[in-house]
């Protein structure tokens, strides 16, 4: 396994920029409508025990990765088609966020300038900070993640004069149901797709903060969604906010005397540079290590043009990505972000109780 | 479609080249030519203009059957 070390707080923003993503075009709780600030706390909560369930799984099986993980408990050959279908599946995110890149800046900045340039260009970036390593992925986290939160608000004080601190009224007008469904797409997406992150909590060095790492980044992602929520729905409004395509870019164009829109691009660049780098280290880590192969470097670029290739061929179109992400996403998540961890969980408690009682034991 | 196979003669002539200088394995080569040979075959689909259907529908056409997705 590679030696290299990742300290506590470089973890806790890669974990935020993962989380923070792709989610500044695609809206994740939309169809809650007025009340998707209840669905983001929700989704929050549930979403947090969710990854409170990797950490278990991490904790449980210290200094392992998900595929050896899943070779020691399912056994090596489900685990290793498992591991497979994971790779497929990080490859898959990866390939999504991509295409959310590039149809955002192909839309709103570079309109005359074709899709696939864009896509490759940023994929170049990637494979560069991806065979640097992680160490240079945590240091470029905290260069650069601190750049999110301060955009955030400085859109949001610019648009302070254009507020309606009344849009999100009334609450619940459409009862709770939309927001239970909100809130369980926002569970899978993003912070299901922290199951990626079982290829590098063997990284970090303090195991001992994995549980305190992955909360805060967790509420500081929350704080950060309800913010964009309030930012978005107090100068737009409902309605403007279910016709538009990417929301924050359109409030952003509503800042009067300033173009903040390049903002909005970096915030992109920050949260899918870090979310597409992970993605790819852990498809690339798990095909070596289930290959035998010592270096993932030597892989990386032959994936990497794959999530190029595969991310112009998925979808038509942004409104198909949306379609198809907004209907059929969440379930097809499902067993990658909650039924195999799950079982991961069960076995690696079921094998961890009698070592506990023969260390016991041994004490008496 | 030259520039696509303009594009992946480059790289993969620069990846053989680092391969085989540095004595890779076998699996190496392998898995590399596995992902190359894909994204190059649907690279030259696509800019032919050919409609292939993509990993998402056949996911979509799975939950269908199922009859989570309707």
């Amino acid at each position: 396994m590679e030696k290299t070390q990742i300290s506590s707080i470089q973890l806790s923003l890669i974990l935020s920029g993962f989380l923070f993503g792709s989610t500044v075009i695609v809206a994740p709780v939309q169809e809650a409508k007025n009340d998707a600030w209840l669905a983001l706390i929700i989704g929050g909560i549930a979403g947090t025990l969710l990854m409170g369930v990797y950490v278990a799984i991490a904790l449980l099986n210290p200094s392992k990765t998900l595929v050896d993980i899943l070779k020691e408990k399912f056994g090596k050959v489900i685990g290793t088609i498992f591991a497979i279908l994971y790779i497929w599946y990080f490859l898959h995110i990866a390939s999504l966020v991509l295409r959310n890149f590039g149809e955002f800046v192909c839309t709103t900045t570079f309109p005359q300038t074709p899709i696939i340039v864009v896509i490759g260009l940023f994929a170049v970036v990637l494979l560069y900070a991806v065979n640097s390593g992680i160490e240079v992925l945590g240091r470029l986290s905290e260069l650069l993640m601190p750049v999110v939160p301060l955009v955030i608000l400085i859109t949001a004080f610019s648009i302070i004069t254009v507020h309606d601190f009344t849009a999100f009224l009334p609450i619940l007008e459409n009862g709770i149901a939309p927001v239970f469904k909100a809130a369980f797409g926002y569970i899978s997406f993003p912070f299901g797709e922290t199951v990626a992150f079982l290829m590098l909590f063997p990284h970090l060095n303090d195991k001992k903060n994995l549980k305190k790492i992955v909360f805060i980044s967790s509420v500081a992602i929350n704080i950060i969604g309800i913010i964009i929520f309030f930012r978005d729905t107090f100068v737009l409004g409902n309605n403007l906010i279910e016709r538009a395509t990417f929301i924050p870019h359109l409030t952003s164009l509503l800042i009067p005397g300033l173009n903040v829109d390049p903002l909005v691009d970096i915030n992109l660049l920050i949260g899918g540079g870090i979310k597409v780098s992970v993605c790819i280290y852990a498809a690339a880590r798990a095909l070596s290590q289930i290959a035998g192969i010592n270096d993932y470097r030597k892989l990386t670029g032959a994936i990497l043009t794959f999530c190029v290739v595969l991310s112009i061929w998925l979808y038509e179109n942004i409104l198909e990505m949306f379609s198809w992400v907004g209907r059929v996403w969440s379930y097809y998540s499902l067993p990658f972000q909650i039924v195999i961890p799950l079982l991961l969980l069960l076995l690696s408690l079921k094998k961890g109780k009698p070592s506990n009682a023969k260390t016991e034991s041994l004490k008496q | 479609m030259i520039i696509v196979l303009a594009f992946f003669a480059i790289i993969i002539f620069y990846d053989f080249q680092r391969f085989i200088r540095k004595k890779e394995p076998v699996r190496v080569f392998a898995l590399y030519i596995f992902f190359m040979a894909i994204s190059l075959t649907i690279s030259l689909l696509l800019s032919a203009g050919k409609s292939i259907s993509s990993p998402a529908q056949w996911i979509e056409a799975v939950f269908r059957m199922i009859g989570v997705v309707k």
